[in-house]
């Protein structure tokens, strides 16, 4: 393939609008571009009363994306500002799919956002740590996104679990009263899900311009795969024309 | 004869306010800060505190914190975090990374509902709040803020976190008046509603003083009252580098020409220790007046143009 029809993140962005229903109420979290025009792209195409609402707003209207989603550029238009108030209602009661982004995902699709190598209290390495770590709890699903695919980030087993995905398989999902979990993966190559009998990750697609090699090469523990891969579908001439014209006119997700 | 009693103003000069928080917030003491991420937060109140040689401090914050929490780090002035987020978004903070990993400050594993909870409870006079949204994370075993208990009621087993009661609330907003009334015109007002009702003393900034019949016409938009304000200051662009929305917006090549000098420390370079001097030096511990402060960052000029990013949203 000489030319790509259209970036990474743009097809991350496409390949999760799919999977968001109409009547839906969701939200995401801090730097959430992809997140964020997923929803408004959706609500272009076949979700027009999918309810965009995290603690503070209610279905903002940006004109523009931008790579922080939480301040006034982003919701300064929105049709109700709340408090942190509704943090409380909206955690507990949980959302329908909330979007998570990792410094570590594991096979089970655990979030670590706090410390790599030593321990919390002394980290070779910390990271920045979760605003939210309810929704991924209390929510009815929820996806993973990741601005990289390597083996640093997809490993094994995440050194915290900031947001729990299905901690170590069936057993000890349900032991820990968890219900919900990660639907999908989305990365810059390719789609993962979770097999329904073990929750381990499993490659669901492949970007057209990645390979199944290259992804297993890319990503720190076996990665279940089914012996015919299929590719990735590409967005459709009306997706890639309202995301780039209506959702991203400044070509945030094309940079 | 006739002359009545005149109303306490609660409006202080710069000054003023630094001597405030010199009187009410001690070495070691817990201040919470106001605002999120990059939006709404006190810098020109967070640089006093750093001038007044303030040390050991614990902070804490809305959930999202950033530039402020880092340059407090930078300078010395804290020794605890109670901060869930600790982030400027599009990069990490490499001064709270750093006095986290070599174990100069105790960098709290919180989130968000223990600390908000811990500001509601505070505001609402009562010992705890409940939560019940933490299955699965490793981040309730680590978070000092909260303990187990069982519903009385179900006997569900739930989380109580804790009232928090900073010594010292920062807080910005773009409008007051002098007797303390505060009015965000930002469509967010984050948790400062509630952390001026949980801490002891809260001072705010505000971009300008408005008069006091404005807010009475305009009193549903008061979000602040004054009974829980102890000092206002008028400080305009006392948010920046982060943004005062709708005023000014955020900015954001200052913020990445500090992340980029603390970053090379973070990285080992003693050589680079003498660049975060001098960003301190000049930023910061050289420019109590307001007006020095606006020239060092790019004067009138720089400021029209976060104005006019802000008008144009």
């Amino acid at each position: 393939m000489t030319e790509r029809p259209c970036t990474p993140a743009e097809l991350q962005a496409v390949v999760l609008s799919r999977e968001l229903q109409d009547g839906e109420l969701g939200a995401a979290g801090a730097s959430a571009a992809i997140p964020m025009a997923a929803m408004m792209l959706a609500r272009l195409i076949h979700a027009p009363d999918l309810q965009i609402a995290g603690e503070m707003f209610v279905n903002p209207r940006p004109k523009q994306l931008w790579n922080s989603m939480l301040d006034d550029r982003a919701l300064g238009a929105c049709e109700a500002a709340e408090t942190f108030l509704e943090l409380f209602g909206h955690s507990h009661r949980g959302l329908d799919f909330f979007f998570h982004n990792g410094m570590q995902v594991d096979a089970y699709g655990n979030i670590n956002l706090h410390h790599i190598g030593g321990t919390i209290d002394k980290p070779k390495m910390r990271g920045p740590g979760a605003a939210n770590i309810s929704y991924a709890a209390t929510s009815r699903r929820f996806y993973i996104c990741t601005g990289n695919h390597s083996s640093r980030t997809f490993v094994p087993r995440v050194d915290f679990i900031t947001s729990p995905g299905y901690l170590d398989g069936p057993d000890s999902f349900r032991a820990a009263g968890l219900t919900g979990g990660p639907r999908l993966c989305v990365t810059p190559l390719a789609v993962m899900d979770f097999h329904p009998d073990t929750l381990r990750m499993r490659l669901k697609s492949v970007h057209p311009w990645s390979s199944p090699e290259e992804v297993a090469a890319n990503t720190g523990f076996d990665l279940l795969t089914e012996d015919e891969v299929v590719t990735t579908a590409l967005p459709s001439d009306r997706e890639l024309s309202l995301l780039r014209e209506t959702v991203d006119p400044k070509g945030l997700l094309r940079e | 004869m006739n002359e009545t009693m005149q109303r306490r103003r609660k409006l202080v000069e710069t000054d003023a306010a630094a001597a405030l928080i010199g009187e009410w917030l001690g070495d070691g003491d817990l201040l919470a800060l106001g605002g999120l991420f990059k939006q709404g937060r006190p810098m020109a109140l967070v640089r006093e505190v750093i001038r007044s040689g303030r040390k050991e401090l614990k902070l804490i914050s809305s959930p999202g914190s950033g530039f402020d929490a880092d340059l407090m780090i930078a300078a010395g002035c804290v020794a605890e975090t109670f901060l869930p987020a600790v982030t400027l978004e599009d990069r990490m903070c490499p001064s709270f990374r750093a006095a986290a990993e070599a174990g100069t400050i105790t960098a709290h594993c919180v989130d968000a509902l223990s600390v908000v909870g811990g500001f509601l409870a505070a505001a609402n006079g009562v010992p705890f709040q409940p939560v019940a949204a933490w299955k699965g994370s490793d981040v309730p075993a680590n978070n000092p803020l909260i303990a187990p208990i069982e519903c009385p009621f179900s006997g569900e087993k739930l989380f109580a976190t804790k009232a928090i009661r900073p010594k010292l609330a920062l807080l910005h907003a773009q409008e007051g008046d002098v007797y303390g009334n505060v009015r965000h015109l930002s469509t967010m007002t984050y948790a400062d509603q509630m952390i001026a009702r949980a801490a002891e003393r809260v001072i705010v900034s505000v971009d300008r003083i408005v008069s006091t019949e404005n807010i009475v016409e305009r009193s549903r938009e008061t979000t602040i009252p004054c009974i829980y304000v102890d000092a206002i200051v008028e400080l305009p662009y006392g948010a920046h580098p982060t943004g005062s929305f709708p005023l000014y917006s955020i900015d954001e090549a200052h913020i990445e020409h500090y992340a980029t000098v603390a970053e090379a420390v973070r990285r080992g370079g003693d050589a680079a220790r003498p660049q975060l001097q001098a960003y301190l030096d000049r930023h910061v511990r050289g420019t109590r007046d307001p007006q020095a402060y606006v020239d060092s960052v790019g004067g009138a000029a720089r400021m029209k143009e976060l104005e006019n990013e802000a008008a144009e949203l």
